[in-house]
């Protein structure tokens, strides 16, 4: 009953003007900027996020929410329309959304991509609703080193279930924790890795640096190589009868929408997971279960909705972590987390009961933003296949000004722009040889917090690693870091399975 | 066989591990500035993590040239061009005119600057007219000063252009 009448309060506080109007015009962003070839919700909120410090933090995670939840629905849109995901969330849109699309049923596919959204992002955010308080309450009674722990998982998530190169995806992580590293010592107060005697670096990097270079200067370089700015949209014809037979043929994708939505919940809660694994997890499972499989890949409404329904599950259950335990379920919620921190609030459990208002306004903004963007993402087709009309060659040095500006407004330093622009470049070439870039993000955004909790941890135990394996004294601490422990030798394990499995199958 | 076409995927493999490595190293070197030692008496020095970050760093880039040695990464037996020649056409002329820009901002301010990026950028890789690109060119660091300066009352560096914008203040604060 609590819940229900917190939820409706959030929801009061969504319907606030601001915030509904901030909500709007987050919706219509997230809706352009996932429709765009290579631009995603990561890449929206990275590059957004500097023009929200003028708002109070309720309005401006509700709007970077909406940007969030909107990119999730137009990512569908240039799957469908162009072949090329708006986002790698939408990669498997393509798989069976170009196909409609190139038997001239586009309008069936955009239908599709749309209702199953809002499928996902429904049934998602009432899980959220439910699961959310109690997993606060038990993280309440977590301490520094519950704290410390649950971070390390949170690294070795990506290690063990990240599916990349092992050297390499370590080698994210860790250049991600050194990089936090730099500036003052927050213990001894001592200048750490100043390189030339830069003063710049004194005060740090601010993870948007390393966010905007990365998704903004380095994705679009990439989308630049992808495209050459040459792009082929289908046709597409616009009408009721076209919308109505669009909305006939989703009968046939119940099964697809029950394993997108509560898959794609599950899947995003994992920080390593998040939305691109849990939408192609839920395409291969529909594809597995359903009677025609065969026909999957040719171009069936299923294969839209299984995908669409996973992503937009799997965007609201990553925000689970982030809010109730401080730890983000995906590179988008790792931005909003810093995010949190620059508006000047602790990420963490302690949210739900110091600013009831801004979790319980966000949770209400994801059911009202769910609507609009089901709404606005019908509603405004004619107007999105204007904008993938717009030549990339115009687009990206747009998408320059903004990554330029948004990376001198937050520090007003131009050092901060030079290292935006290197760790850009830098991205665009380790992406190029298979080096994931989710985990740096991840570990510039979680490294000062996990500093700060080892050391508070070694504190208490005078200087004992023994406090994180203590069965006795913290036995949640324990739990997790042998949980993290598996995921770290996880793929260890993985040539011997496949080798064995290999003999098996022979003999 | 053009430059592109020597810049094989195996190479660039190879070269970023190298220079990974030798980054690792010289992050190391820099931790060492500090205390890298840890006991309970003295507790954690300042240089104590990144040190052993850089080493876990240096160890996983060492795993990449090893893997590179034995073929065991895909990488490693990647002959075809790191990034092909078209690409590289707007890779180049992209990063080339993003680095001068962040130079020129410094000198000649933002809003100049960007105009200059601008008209530069959409003359080189669009067909569209002198017209559209000069509006265009224009238009977006006018957008960009109304947006930073007048909304968000957050100084953009306008560099050396920074007194023709004093009677715009004037007009805005008066």
């Amino acid at each position: 009953m609590d819940v229900f009448i917190l939820l409706l309060e959030g929801i009061f506080v969504s319907f606030e003007p601001l915030n509904l109007g901030l909500l709007v015009f987050g919706c219509l962003i997230g809706l352009f900027v996932g429709a765009m070839p290579g631009l995603g919700s990561v890449n929206g909120v990275a590059i957004l996020i500097p023009i929200t410090f003028i708002i109070p933090p309720t309005a401006a995670i509700i709007f970077l929410a909406a940007v969030y939840y909107g990119a999730m629905y137009g990512g569908a849109i240039s799957s469908v329309m162009l072949g090329i995901p708006g986002a790698s969330t939408a990669v498997a849109t393509v798989f069976d959304g170009r196909p409609l699309a190139v038997k001239g049923e586009a309008m069936t596919a955009l239908t599709a991509a749309a209702v199953g959204s809002f499928v996902g992002g429904t049934v998602s955010v009432i899980l959220f609703t439910l699961f959310a308080p109690p997993l606060a309450e038990v993280a309440l009674r977590f301490n520094a080193p519950e704290t410390f722990a649950l971070m390390v998982m949170a690294f070795a998530t990506f290690v063990g279930l990240g599916g990349d190169d092992v050297p390499k995806t370590i080698f994210s992580i860790l250049i991600g924790l050194a990089l936090s590293t730099i500036g003052l010592d927050l213990i001894t107060g001592k200048p750490r890795l100043i390189f030339f005697n830069i003063p710049g670096f004194l005060h740090g990097i601010n993870f948007l640096v390393l966010a905007i270079g990365i998704y903004g200067i380095g994705e679009m370089l990439w989308t630049l190589e992808e495209t050459k700015g040459k792009v082929q949209m289908s046709k597409l014809s616009v009408n009721m009868k076209e919308v109505g037979r669009a909305f006939g043929a989703l009968k046939k994708t119940i099964m697809a929408m029950n394993i997108g939505s509560f898959l794609g919940f599950f899947v995003g809660i994992l920080p390593a997971a998040g939305a691109t694994p849990a939408s192609l997890m839920s395409y291969g499972i529909t594809k597995q279960l359903s009677k025609n499989s065969k026909e999957f890949g040719s171009g069936v409404p299923a294969g839209v909705v299984a995908p669409e329904c996973a992503n937009n599950s799997a965007s609201t259950g990553s925000m689970l972590p982030m809010l109730t335990l401080g730890i983000p379920g995906s590179p988008t919620t790792a931005i909003l987390l810093g995010g949190m921190i620059l508006w000047g609030l602790t990420p963490g459990p302690l949210l739900f009961t110091q600013e009831p208002e801004f979790v319980w306004g966000l949770i209400g903004s994801l059911y009202i933003a769910n609507f609009f963007t089901l709404v606005l993402n019908i509603a405004l087709i004619p107007a999105f296949l204007m904008v993938l009309r717009i030549p990339f060659a115009i687009l990206a040095p747009v998408i320059f000004v903004l990554c330029v500006t948004g990376g001198y407004a937050p520090t007003q330093s131009l050092h901060d722009v030079w290292l935006m622009l290197l760790f850009g470049f830098a991205g665009y070439i380790l992406r190029k040889l298979d080096y994931p870039v989710a985990p740096a993000v991840l570990s510039i955004v979680l490294g000062p917090l996990a500093e700060k909790a080892l050391r508070q941890s070694l504190i208490l135990s005078d200087g004992s690693m023994g406090i994180f394996f203590d069965m006795a004294e913290k036995p949640i601490a324990a739990i997790i870091m042998y949980i993290a422990i598996v995921l770290l030798i996880m793929p260890a394990f993985g040539p011997l399975y496949k080798k064995f499995f290999k003999k098996a199958q022979t003999t | 066989m053009s430059v592109t076409n020597k810049i094989t995927v195996k190479r660039a493999e190879i070269a970023v591990a190298v220079i990974l490595a030798l980054c690792s190293i010289a992050l190391m070197i820099k931790s060492a500035e500090n205390r890298i030692t840890w006991n309970a008496e003295e507790n954690m020095g300042a240089g104590f993590l990144p040190f052993y970050l850089s080493l876990g760093m240096l160890i996983c880039t060492v795993l990449t040239i090893i893997k590179f040695v034995l073929k065991r990464s895909p990488q490693s037996k990647d002959d075809s061009p790191f990034i092909e020649a078209e690409a590289f056409k707007y890779i180049a002329v992209t990063i080339i005119s993003l680095v001068i820009l962040v130079l020129a901002i410094g000198y000649l301010g933002i809003y100049f600057s960007l105009i200059f990026f601008l008209a530069f950028y959409l003359r080189y890789f669009s067909s569209k007219s002198v017209l559209f690109i000069s509006v265009f060119s224009l238009i977006t660091p006018v957008l960009t000063f109304l947006f930073f300066e007048w909304l968000l009352k957050i100084p953009l560096p306008q560099g050396i252009s920074e007194p023709l914008f004093y009677p715009v203040y004037d007009f805005m604060y008066s």
